[in-house]
């Protein structure tokens, strides 16, 4: 064992000692660490401010109500979310945000906003958050109401404002929460026709959807006012204006449905990716170092001290530690993210962590580790039957084709249908097993299924181990041309035609 | 007590005999030359020795024990085909030999130190191997054989690829570890490196052992050789097997004597002295280890690249 040790530790520290190897392990981090700073320093500010000057009075309160409702019902149907995804419902059961609901009538909004908005009702969510989930973060409201500036002309009509107005709309205005773009001015004449129309002016990054709400809100207040004027009570045309379908729109529950399926699986299928990643990697690594040993003779001199079987065990143990440094690193890097930032990295990562089921962490380690096995003996017994890398390539094409295609197929067959008869069928082929498992592995494997492929997956990964471990030992002091298929039988199965 | 011994060993790679029944005994101290031509099976049968390759058939005791790493601490290796890890030190390199061979660190670091100052390398010690010249790399490989300080030294053609420079210095350490109490097993087909070195020696010649002795026995296996100068003709002498004439002059005669088997030169010239067979000269010629070589394995061997 101490010399199995040795060997592991020294293929360790030359890998690590190489500048590709810190380029590749910290590629990851570092990316993940840019998107993060450039999303929060060069994230488009879409905060801006409105102006309107309503010389008939009618509208601009209107245009006000319509917008927070809107704001309003975004954030009340966002908390719904939340609540749902973490149980938080029995905080307060007859709220709005605890029966997971998507939509909300202006009326339901109303009663909302009565209630203290989304301010108020995350007050009440926060002491039973559970510490995984964070606490619910208030988005920010698009648009703001400026006033107009001192010394800008409100009465003086149209053109006096837009001549007001047209520094500020180059630049920002002064809002209640600081300086803001100023990305519409309106203004609505007393008697609008014609030749007074409404005058809307916007600056060089116009904002459609405040446009459209304004546009929109001036519209029914119009229609009101004409259905009122048609001989409607109040009342009546009001009730016609605010008409709408009754409407309930529910999201499935969070741990049910597809979006179970789809979180969960994000963990299993980046560790599919990692372990393609690190396996290819670290395989290469290893078969570069056999070719090392074997071009430049000094498997004579190491062989004098460590029986072959020892140096293939301390190179897998070695490079194994590589690569789950790679993996920790990386995994690390993206939970940190995950726990530390609220980004698209913590939108997804963060529950599928806490989505995954306890038994299936040791699951998934097993299936990585085995899947780690069967492809760096492949790897190792390749290196040493090979005298160059040029003989290394000839015999790892087919290989690296055989084991990638079907799992590139499986991964698009898994996107689409987790349980489908390819994947499963795969499941129980020893070699695609633990890319297979893992994969599906999000959308729930019985425990049963785990175990018969684990254990198939076990038996074959120690046969491998035995077979390419007597095809390494009786390759590693051979020179010249690679043996023949009868050549190579004879080696698995202990017989030294060196 | 025998420090390594092959009893009827056989090595066989399909049809190829490598080795052939091979027997031989290295006694504990001193130097042993074990010679052959290239492709005689020195380096099969020292890899059978270490358990690097083992026998088809027949036995073998090292350091009383069966080949095995387990012997690994008290053996030195240097394998006829050298090489190390080019990013690895000259320092990390020995010790990890040193580590392998059941070293602590610090005791393999230290004597590491010392080879490396022994060698010439100091200044290298930090670099790393792919920057050494050829000569530095195998004086790297010599310390990684010796840092443990072995019992048993194994040398696969040490000399192949050094300068006479480094030859000697090489040469000097063997007689070091030697003197020191080591045994030194090296083989060879340059007959001058085993001829200043070896106490004994054994010859193969395809496979088959073809000799085993002292060099001194060795050269009593080849006829006498002597040159001598005379008035008469030296061939009717007692225990002269043939004689060949050269030039004359002023009435003496220059021969080219070869004797038969068992007779010393010294016989010779005392049958001259009692027969008054008239002298000018009288050389003794001793066969190099080289002449031996030729007349032992000469018919065995194909060809000597």
């Amino acid at each position: 064992m101490r010399n199995i040790l040795l060997v592991a530790a020294r293929e360790y520290k030359q890998i690590a000692s190489t500048r590709g190897f810190w380029v590749m392990l910290l590629v990851l981090p570092v990316v993940i660490g840019i998107s993060q700073v450039a999303g929060r320093f060069f994230r488009p500010t879409l905060e801006s401010a409105y102006v309107i000057v309503d010389a008939s009075g009618d509208y601009a309160p209107a245009i006000e109500r319509r917008l927070e409702i809107n704001y309003q019902r975004s954030e009340l149907s966002a908390l719904s979310e939340y609540v749902q995804r973490w149980k938080l419902g029995a905080v307060k059961p007859d709220a709005l945000w605890a029966k997971g609901e998507r939509w909300f009538s202006d009326d339901q909004v109303d009663q909302f906003i009565a209630e203290g908005g989304i301010q108020a009702a995350v007050e009440i969510v926060k002491p039973h958050t559970p510490p995984e989930a964070g606490v619910y973060e208030i988005d920010k409201r698009n648009y703001l109401k400026a006033a107009v500036p001192a010394g800008v002309p409100t009465n003086e009509g149209p053109d006096a404002l837009k001549a007001g107005l047209d520094p500020y709309l180059q630049d920002t205005i002064e809002t209640a929460d600081g300086e803001r773009p100023l990305s519409l001015a309106v203004y609505i004449p007393t008697d609008m026709s014609e030749t007074s129309p409404v005058r809307m002016w916007t600056n060089s990054a116009p904002n459609a959807s405040l446009v459209d709400n304004v546009r929109n809100e001036i519209t029914r207040v119009m229609r009101a006012k004409a259905l009122e004027a048609s001989g409607l009570a109040p009342e009546t045309a009001a009730a016609i204006q605010n008409l709408s379908p009754p409407l309930s729109l529910s999201a499935p529950q969070q741990g049910a449905g597809r979006e179970q399926v789809v979180i969960r699986s994000v963990l299993p299928l980046a560790m599919v990716y990692l372990l393609l990643v690190t396996v290819m990697t670290t395989g290469s690594m290893m078969l570069q170092g056999v070719i090392e040993e074997k071009s430049n003779k000094l498997l004579e001199s190491i062989l004098a001290t460590v029986h072959p079987a020892q140096l293939m065990h301390g190179k897998l143990i070695g490079l194994g530690a590589i690569g789950l440094t790679i993996l920790g690193v990386w995994v690390g890097a993206a939970v940190g993210a995950a726990l530390s930032v609220q980004g698209v990295v913590a939108d997804i990562v963060k529950p599928s962590l806490a989505a995954i089921e306890p038994w299936m962490f040791g699951a998934m380690l097993f299936y990585f580790v085995a899947g780690y096995l069967i492809i760096s003996m492949l790897y190792l017994a390749i290196g040493a039957l090979s005298n160059s890398l040029q003989d290394a390539q000839s015999y790892l094409m087919p290989v690296i084709m055989i084991i990638m295609l079907p799992v590139v197929f499986m991964m698009v067959s898994v996107a689409q249908q987790p349980n489908g008869v390819f994947p499963i069928v795969l499941s129980w082929i020893p070699l695609y097993t633990p890319f297979a498992m893992l994969a599906r592995m999000g959308a729930g494997v019985s425990m049963m299924e785990v175990i018969g492929t684990g254990a198939m997956l076990l038996v074959f990964v120690i046969i491998e181990m035995i077979v390419l471990g007597r095809l390494f030992q009786a390759s590693l002091l051979r020179t010249g041309q690679p043996p023949k298929l009868g050549g190579f039988i004879a080696m698995m199965f202990g017989k030294n035609t060196a | 007590m025998a420090i390594l011994k092959l009893d009827h060993v056989v090595k066989r790679f399909g049809e190829f005999t490598a080795v052939n029944d091979l027997s031989f005994e290295v006694p504990e101290g001193g130097i042993f030359g074990f010679l052959g031509g290239n492709g005689a099976g020195k380096t099969t049968s020292l890899r059978m020795a270490l358990d690097i390759i083992r026998p088809t058939s027949g036995s073998i005791q090292i350091l009383g024990r069966k080949p095995g790493r387990e012997n690994a601490s008290q053996i030195g290796f240097l394998p006829e085909e050298r090489g190390l890890y080019r990013r690895m030190t000259v320092l990390d390199t020995i010790v990890y030999f040193g580590r392998l061979k059941g070293m602590s660190t610090s005791a393999a670091k230290k004597e590491a130190e010392r080879l490396i100052e022994r060698f010439g390398l100091s200044q290298w010690t930090k670099s790393m191997v792919e920057k050494l010249s050829k000569g530095m790399s195998q004086k790297v490989q010599v310390a990684a054989a010796m840092v443990n300080s072995p019992r048993l030294l194994i040398l696969d053609e040490p000399f192949s690829g050094l300068d006479p420079v480094n030859q000697k210095v090489l040469e000097d350490l063997v007689l070091e570890m030697a003197e020191a109490g080591s045994t030194v097993v090296f083989s060879t087909h340059i007959m001058q490196h085993a001829e200043r070195l070896t106490d004994r020696i054994v010859l193969l010649a395809r496979g088959k052992k073809v000799f085993e002795g002292t060099q001194e026995e060795a050269r009593a296996t080849m006829a006498g050789r002597l040159r001598l100068e005379s008035q008469g003709d030296p061939s009717t002498l007692p225990g002269v097997a043939g004689a060949k004439r050269g030039e004359t002059d002023q009435g003496w005669t220059s021969w080219e004597i070869s004797l038969s088997p068992g007779t010393a030169p010294g016989h010779l010239l005392q049958a001259c002295t009692s027969q008054g067979f008239a002298l000018r000269a009288f050389e003794s010629q001793k066969p190099s280890l080289h002449d031996v070589f030729i007349h032992l394995v000469g018919g065995e061997q194909e060809t000597v690249s």
